[in-house]
């Protein structure tokens, strides 16, 4: 297999070929095709030109976009701040409190319940939440409240609460593999300059796992942001998210040209801050070196 | 030890080239390998060996130039059927296999018959000193056995090269001493050209025929052990084969293959140049080996010359004690082995010394 | 190991809090009473009786199972050359092809679903399990890129040089030597694209034909409080299965690396 650089690009690109093409028919153009219908005009099902910048006035203009859009940048960024928060104690026992042979299969056992069908944990919350459930009725039974709490039909709070628990998983591993890179020497050099544990804790421990920190962020706020499951479940539906109002706009009314400006508007929202989180995590690897 | 040189040639590189991007890797490289020679190449990290013994496997494809082995252009050759096999520096044996089936990889095409293929084998790994080791799992051998296991895995198949990478680098000291000399032996009974590229200049005077030293990408000297050691053909070459005491000279006079120098500290030395480097240039210097210094004690004379010192400075190595004597603007290192002085005391610092040489010994860089 | 009694509670407390409606899955799918109440009622079969009696179910069962059959296949090849394509060669263009083609793992799934859906009514595709197929490789490719990644990864590029060296073709070495090298890897990746896919719930409620799918049937079945039961028990098996699966393909990756002579260094993601 003699190569010079020219044969070693040509068999790179002929191998990534069947999946680049794959993915460039199926994803790229389809996301060309919204980027394109977002500045059409049109409406119920129809696509028209001249082109416009009309839909993304109305996003501006309408509050009910910016008003869902807010709400699902706060629900995704209290459930990022609620996992990493528990996250973080549980990755670091792991990581500094386990024996070696033991980690794998602690993490093991905290990933399986994010593998486990999540239609029918967040199915199961609704249930359990939901009016006379399991909750209410141990509530009762308790004596701690005298009719039914259903706490699903609370909104906002209870859609942060189920995909907590739903994401809860997300966050450790990405935390515990930036815990397993601090150099345990470190730590021991903190604590003979006189340091106490706390004290190393802050300065030396917390500034090197803040990459997997963001990570974890990153990996949680994507996914919840543009839950569809949740919000249609639970808080009876009453509180849609980004992408429950895409279905609405595409699907239901048809709107094209608006529900791709809004959908384009929310890749971008999103983006950013991912962006925003990558940029802090360049910042925490910068600061460390 | 080293053979004539009526052998036919085996390997002959005329001016390779090899690029990677911008990075020039091989600078033109010019020479040729004899069949059934111990060849090896030597160099520091990064000068080009291990790129150079590649495009000879044919991994590497070369910018320009020729390569022939055994008479015939390689370029456009694949590595699967060149003359050649290898053993890696990591050993490549297949995990997933037995020692037997590793062996045998090669044979697979091969027309004879099972029972044939099995012999060859098994001969094959006698050969290598692993007899009964067939049945094994691969992972579950020892560094110096997966050695082995590469060694007879490549030279099944007789090729008419074959090409060591740096193969004792990960063996501890003991165990890479004992397979030198068992590579040697190896070598003389199959006959074959083995091909080593290693960093370390003593495995490579102790095992080769001839040595290619090479420098960023070219070769600085291609010549047998002896030559390389007494005649280095550069400064870097002599530094990095050994040690060597540099002493800045002055040309005095030169007619023909006479030279007259001062030198630091030894005084005027008149030099037979005929077998002195070619010059390049440099400030001239002459250089002189530890081992041919000596000092002298109490009223021995020197068989040449001698010259006065002070000891700036010893360490003992037990067998062997290290000196660096001050000769008047010089420093120079002076290595004495206890056999050569039984009974002798080692010297203090401050001891005043004559530390006895020849000039002979002495190359002359310019 | 410094004890940490505070940190252990806590972590014993967090996996709980994982498990809750997981270990309440079987306690109450095996209980007599319709309702999810305590005290328990008595134990009783009737719930996976009337699962495994359920017509709808299975016809979505089988569905589910093609799909993700189907997925998991093409996800891991299409996984396969792109991973041992940016692992082991150097291209124009490699960057950006390697983002797009991870771009699904940052991205909403809605908005992957809506902009498949799009174009396929643009073109006027009719919607089937077949679309559904089709956009969920999408979202599981970059699962098994980053698996067989690391799995070729963890092969030495000798290895490969070294069959070549001793007269096999390319082609030959690939099957030879690398393919049952990275087969675990390979078995993983199918294993964990055959969960997702399962799993999935967006593209198979907006891509699919409305022929019943596993996810979406569930989904839909939660709401009516008499269908309850029956969902516990089929979510029992499910667990199980999936934990069966999980098990064994984290088995698989284990062997994987200890057979290429790597070092463990992480787990699924």
């Amino acid at each position: 297999m003699a190569q010079t650089p020219g044969s070693e690009a040509r068999t790179g690109l002929k191998l990534i070929s069947p999946t680049a093409i794959y993915v460039i028919l199926l994803l790229a153009v389809p996301l060309a095709t919204v980027l394109i219908y977002s500045v059409m005009t049109g409406g119920r099902g129809i696509v028209a030109f001249p082109l416009t910048f009309e839909n993304y006035a109305q996003l501006w203009s309408k509050s009910v976009y910016g008003y869902i859009m807010f709400k699902s940048l706060m629900v995704a960024l209290a459930v990022t701040f609620i996992t990493v928060m528990l996250a973080y104690p549980v990755a670091y026992f792991v990581s500094f409190h386990v024996k070696p042979e033991r980690k794998s299969l602690w993490l093991f056992l905290i990933t399986i319940p994010f593998w486990t069908s999540y239609i029918i944990r967040v199915s199961l919350w609704f249930v359990i939440l939901g009016y006379d459930g399991l909750l209410d009725k141990a509530l009762m039974a308790l004596g701690i409240m005298d009719s039914q709490l259903n706490f699903a039909s609370y909104g906002i709070p209870a859609i942060i609460f189920v995909l907590a628990h739903a994401y809860a998983p997300f966050a450790v591993l990405p935390i515990f593999v930036s815990l397993e890179k601090v150099d345990r020497s470190l730590l021991e050099a903190g604590q003979d300059l006189g340091e106490s544990r706390w004290v190393t804790f802050l300065r030396v421990t917390l500034p090197l796992s803040m990459p997997g920190v963001i990570a974890a962020a990153l990996i949680v706020f994507i996914p919840t942001v543009g839950d569809y499951v949740t919000p249609k479940l639970v808080g009876d539906g009453k509180e849609p998210m980004i992408a429950n109002f895409i279905e609405t706009q595409l699907l239901r009314l048809q709107n094209m040209p608006q529900g791709s400006a809004f959908a384009v508007a929310s890749m971008l929202m999103v983006g950013i801050v991912s962006v925003i989180f990558v940029l802090l995590n360049r910042r925490f690897l910068g600061g460390s070196k | 030890m080293t053979f004539s040189d009526d052998r036919p040639t085996m390997i002959e590189f005329k001016d390779v080239h090899k690029y990677y991007g911008d990075y020039h890797a091989l600078r033109g490289i010019n020479g040729s390998i004899r069949a059934g020679e111990f060849f090896s190449l030597l160099g520091p990290s990064g000068c080009g060996k291990t790129t150079l013994l590649r495009t000879i496997a044919g991994f590497e494809d070369i910018s320009s130039g020729v390569i022939m082995i055994d008479g015939k252009d390689m370029v456009g050759v694949a590595a699967n059927v060149r003359p050649t096999n290898m053993v890696f520096q990591s050993y490549a044996i297949f995990p997933h296999m037995t020692v037997e089936e590793n062996v045998g990889f090669g044979l697979r095409k091969d027309p004879r018959s099972k029972e044939d293929k099995a012999r060859a084998v098994a001969e094959a790994l006698e050969m290598v000193g692993l007899k009964g080791f067939g049945k094994r799992a691969a992972h579950a051998l020892s560094g110096g056995q997966r050695q082995r296991v590469a060694l007879a895995r490549a030279l099944i198949l007789k090729p008419k090269v074959l090409l060591l990478d740096e193969p004792l680098s990960a063996l501890d000291k003991k165990m890479r001493e004992h397979m030198q000399v068992e590579l040697i032996k190896l070598q003389r009974q199959v006959g074959i050209t083995f091909i080593l590229v290693t960093h370390d200049q003593e495995e490579a005077l102790v095992m080769s025929d001839r040595i290619a030293v090479m420098f960023e990408g070219e070769i600085a000297q291609l010549a047998d052990p002896e030559t390389l050691y007494r005649r280095p053909a550069t400064r870097k070459v002599a530094d990095f084969i050994g040690t060597m005491n540099f002493i800045p000279a002055e040309i005095l006079s030169e007619s023909g293959d006479a030279v007259e120098v001062e030198a630091k500290g030894l005084g005027r030395v008149a030099l037979d140049i005929a077998q002195a480097p070619a010059k390049t240039g440099e400030t001239p210097v002459v250089g002189l080996r530890p081992e041919t210094l000596t000092l002298l004690y109490d009223d021995q004379k020197a068989p040449e010359r001698e010259t006065d010192g002070v000891i700036d400075e010893v360490i003992y190595f037990g067998d062997m004690t290290y000196y660096d004597v001050y000769l008047g603007g010089t420093d120079v290192e002076v290595r004495l082995s206890m056999r050569n002085v039984p009974g002798r005391p080692v010297l203090d610092v401050g001891t005043k010394v004559r530390v006895a040489w020849s000039p002979s010994a002495l190359v002359l860089f310019r | 190991m410094k004890r940490a009694p505070i940190l252990r509670g806590f972590t014993l407390f967090y996996l709980l809090f994982l498990y809750s409606p997981i270990l309440l899955l079987p306690i109450f799918a095996f209980n007599e009473s319709k309702v999810m109440a305590f005290p328990l009622q008595g134990f009783t079969l009737t719930w996976f009786v009337e699962m495994a009696s359920d017509q709808n179910l299975r016809n979505a069962a089988k569905n589910s199972l093609i799909i993700a059959l189907s997925v998991a296949t093409l996800s891991t090849v299409l996984g396969i050359f792109a991973a041992r394509a940016s692992v082991r060669y150097r291209f124009p263009g490699k960057a950006p092809l390697m983002s797009m083609i991870m771009l699904p793992l940052v991205l909403p799934e809605m908005i992957v679903a809506m902009a498949l859906l799009v174009v396929l009514l643009s073109l006027n595709i009719p919607l089937s399990l077949f679309t559904v197929i089709l956009g969920q490789v999408l979202i599981c490719t970059p699962f098994a890129v980053a698996i067989l990644t690391s799995a070729f990864q963890s092969l030495d590029r000798s290895l490969e040089e070294a069959a070549l060296d001793l007269g096999e073709t390319p082609w030959s070495t690939f099957r030879l030597i690398i393919l049952p090298l990275v087969m675990p890897g390979i078995m993983a990746s199918f294993l964990i694209c055959f969960t997702i896919s399962f799993d999935e719930f967006i593209i198979a409620n907006f891509l699919g034909s409305g022929q019943p799918i596993l996810s979406v049937y569930i989904f839909g079945q939660f709401r009516f409080p008499a269908k309850v039961p029956s969902m516990l028990a089929l979510g029992t098996v499910l667990v199980c299965f999936s934990i069966i699966l999980l098990g064994f393909a984290e088995y698989m990756r284990r062997r994987g690396i200890a057979k290429a002579g790597g070092k463990d260094s992480g787990g699924f993601l």
